[in-house]
């Protein structure tokens, strides 16, 4: 990479491709963007997180999918097989590849953004925009949740390990320290994120009024002219796909 | 400093003064204060002196606005700032504090220094930064201000770091300077020399100085009447959530007011104390460390290069106690953190009882050293007092367990508390809590960080009959300190951390 990307354009690139993945609905566009995403994010370093989170939201849903439109999708005409009411049809599984590979698009590319983004220039980028600092608040904390919660847990395990918790040994060991961990990071967390909110508030967080950003983030022309660029792409792809489905949705 | 006035009671050219006939919390019974009457004049140092519980904490988070009166519990009184008076009767059409208008004028610097930061910043300097942002300060002005704060503080050399790494001094110094740099009119510091190597005492002196010199009206609250409490104009003193007695320095010093309080009143000749006698002779070293070196990943340049700990000696014997002082950062808490193993020593070895604890799991190693983390907070977990000295006992000490839990509470007083929520504990509690937890395992050696911080004379006399105890049994004790009188007073040895190597004063 030439430059750094600054982080709206990551944040455009990731929502356009997004949206245009989306709108365009085609199952092999949707597998060769996760494709790239997968690759970039192995590129940055963050290969095996972005896999294991992506792969923890996707499981799930790709199996609900399978089930519910797999076996059950009412329009499907090409029976391929059938137990009772549940029907294996052609359409259905199409329709299932259809919508999993897309949501898998999606879901890799924001996951993509979200591990590799700097959430302070981020959250520096917004805040000179404009954006209300509650809201950017909200984001960066969400963004440093994982690291917190992480940084927490790390706290509680130190301080029981302290104190005699034995941790490894069997699978049965390992849910046992969960347990006896668990309690006190939820806990800890709600008491801190209270503590939080007085601090914030006395070091002049939820004044009114303009403010001003102590971290520059280079913005350089070109890349607000490919930001304006992919926003005038995704934007042409929703609206050719809604012309395409409206009068369709008509005739239904 | 100004000339005489009435008590520490409220004057008519007071820059923030209140009357409190009572505050308690949501859900409690009985007021945290009661009949407290409080001002401070713009350019004054005035210090609230109180043992632990005397409701100092409470003063000052209600004149600061962090408590916020309607909001965290039910006041009777009045507070005024800067001549406009707001009376507060308990009821819904009490006037509101705006937290963000109030903490303009007021500065308040917590007790806990860590609960100060926003989190959301990712160095010193961006830290530093947060409150100008807020208050849209030009970033040319904020880069100065910045600047100058770091340098007065002594945070120079650390505004690239990520304030989770810092050590426990360099964090205070962080938090008054999050606090100094809106340049409030008037400042509240709750115990701001906790945890200070000497140079950084002077340096928080100094400041105050210069910021009372500038017109700045400077609380500071104290378990201790140390030498920056004498330098005040007046003194507060509270006791039992009341105020017990108001004046200048020296007309309360020897006042009895001040000597029922739990107010560690340092002796003011510095005769050299007896250091403790009677080391047992020949036994074999409990804890040996051997050639230690250690480095934080990506910390001073090439690891190697200046490593923190390197080369670093020591053995102890039961029965014997070693303080450890040193500078801010030079490395303690984490050579303390050697001891049971939640960090490894990228050179040397640590041996307990005679054994190498290089592959044992932390957990194990507890058995045989038990060790006081320089934040309580950091170590209590558990929702009442009475679990959290219980945890992982039963599986040490068998049935014992429940007995000597109740034992270790009783030898740190907290008996009374064994249903209260850790987290509800006043600080100094919670560090003999901590305490508790490592006295009620019966450890080979106790490692103590800052066991002193924060604690009344109550609590310091706990702790000293705590450490005879051990020292009785045959514990060895390791304690880290920046109190020189603590450390010659009870341990057979002295020795400092300084370049990452231990030697004698
Ligand atoms: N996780 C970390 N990563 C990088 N540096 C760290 C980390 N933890 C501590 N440090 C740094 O290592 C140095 C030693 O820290 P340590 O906490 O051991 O100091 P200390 O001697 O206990 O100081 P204090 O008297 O202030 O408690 C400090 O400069 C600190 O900023
Ligand atoms: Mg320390």
């Amino acid at each position: 990479m030439p430059a750094p990307l600054h982080p709206l354009t990551s944040l455009t690139a990731a929502c356009c491709t997004a949206a245009v993945t989306t709108a365009a609905g085609s199952w092999p566009l949707s597998v060769a963007v996760s494709a790239a995403a997968a690759v970039l994010a192995v590129r940055a370093g963050a290969g095996r997180r972005v896999l294991t989170a992506a792969a923890a939201v996707l499981l799930p849903l790709g199996l609900s999918l399978l089930m519910l439109h797999g076996l059950f999708f009412p329009e499907g005409r090409t029976v391929l097989a059938a137990w009772g009411p549940a029907r294996v049809t052609a359409e259905g599984l199409a329709f299932a590849l259809e919508a999993g590979t897309r949501t898998g698009a999606c879901v890799l590319v924001l996951l993509l953004f979200s591990f590799t983004v700097s959430a302070p220039d981020l959250v520096a980028a917004l805040n000179v925009r404009g954006l209300p600092p509650q809201f950017s608040f909200v984001l960066a904390s969400a963004l440093t949740l994982l690291p917190a919660v992480a940084g927490r847990l790390g706290a509680i395990r130190t301080a029981q390990e302290s104190r005699g918790l034995v941790l490894g040994g069997g699978a049965l060991a390992r849910l046992a320290a969960v347990r006896v961990q668990m309690v006190p990071l939820v806990l800890g967390l709600l008491e801190e994120s209270g503590h939080r909110a007085q601090a914030l508030e006395a070091r002049g967080f939820g004044r009114p009024g303009p403010r001003t950003s102590y971290r520059e983030v280079p913005d350089p022309p070109a890349q607000r002219r490919l930001r304006a660029v992919l926003l005038v792409l995704a934007a042409a792809a929703v609206a050719l796909r809604l012309g395409a489905s409206w009068p369709a949705a008509g005739l239904l | 400093m100004t000339g005489a006035g009435p008590a520490a009671a409220v004057g008519t050219h007071d820059m923030l003064a209140a009357r409190i006939n009572s505050f308690s919390f949501h859900g409690d019974a009985a007021p945290a204060l009661r009949n407290v009457e409080f001002g401070v004049r713009a350019g004054t140092l005035t210090a609230v002196l109180g043992g632990s519980g005397s409701g100092k904490t409470t003063l000052g988070k209600l004149l600061a606005g962090w408590h916020r009166p309607g909001h965290s519990g039910t006041l009777a009184g009045w507070l005024e700032l800067a001549g406009e008076r707001l009376e507060f009767r308990g009821g819904g059409d009490d006037p509101r504090i705006n937290p963000a208008g109030w903490s303009d004028r007021v500065g308040y610097v917590p007790q806990d220094a860590a609960a100060m930061l926003s989190t959301v910043r990712s160095t010193v300097a961006e830290e530093l930064a947060f409150g100008l942002e807020n208050r849209g300060t030009p970033r040319p002005d904020m880069l100065r201000e910045v600047g100058r704060i770091a340098d007065l503080t002594g945070l120079a050399a650390f505004l690239d770091r990520d304030p989770a790494t810092l050590s426990g001094g360099e964090l205070r110094r962080l938090a008054i300077a999050c606090a100094v740099i809106t340049e409030p009119q008037v400042l509240v510091l709750d115990e701001p020399l906790a945890s200070l190597d000497a140079a950084g005492v002077i340096v928080v002196r100094d400041l105050i100085a210069r910021l009372t010199k500038a017109g700045t009206a400077v609380v500071v609250l104290s378990q201790s009447a140390d030498g920056l409490a004498r330098s005040a104009a007046r003194w507060l003193v509270l006791d039992g959530g009341t105020a017990a007695a108001g004046g200048r320095p020296r007309e309360l010093l020897r006042s009895p007011e001040l000597a029922r309080s739990g107010v560690v009143l340092h002796a003011v000749t510095h005769t050299a104390p007896a250091v403790r006698a009677g080391l047992p002779a020949g036994a074999a070293p409990v804890l040996e460390l051997d050639g230690l070196g250690f480095c934080y990943p990506g910390a001073g340049g090439a690891a190697g290069e200046r490593p923190l700990l390197r080369d670093l000696h020591l053995r102890v014997r039961p029965g014997e106690v070693v303080a450890i002082t040193g500078p801010n950062g030079a490395g303690k808490s984490t050579l303390l953190r050697h001891l049971n193993g939640l960090l490894q020593p990228l050179a040397g070895e640590v041996r307990v009882q005679g054994r190498s604890i290089a592959s044992l799991p932390t957990g194990r190693v507890a058995a045989a050293v038990g060790l006081l983390f320089q934040h309580p907070r950091d170590q209590l977990f558990e929702r009442t007092v009475l679990r959290e000295v219980g945890f992982g006992l039963r599986r040490l000490r068998g049935r014992e367990a429940g007995a000597a839990a109740d034992a270790a509470l009783d030898a740190v007083g907290l008996s009374g508390e064994a249903g209260t929520h850790p987290a509800e504990l006043p600080a100094s509690k919670q560090r003999l809590l901590a305490l508790a937890t490592a006295l009620a395992r019966r450890p080979a050696v106790l490692a103590l960080d800052e066991p002193t911080v924060g604690l009344d004379r109550h609590g310091l006399a706990v702790l000293r009959r705590a450490i005879d105890a051990e020292v009785a049994r045959g514990a060895a004790v390791i304690l880290v300190t920046h109190d020189p009188l603590f450390a010659s007073s009870t341990a057979h040895r002295v020795l400092v951390l300084e370049g990452g190597a231990l030697r004698e004063p």
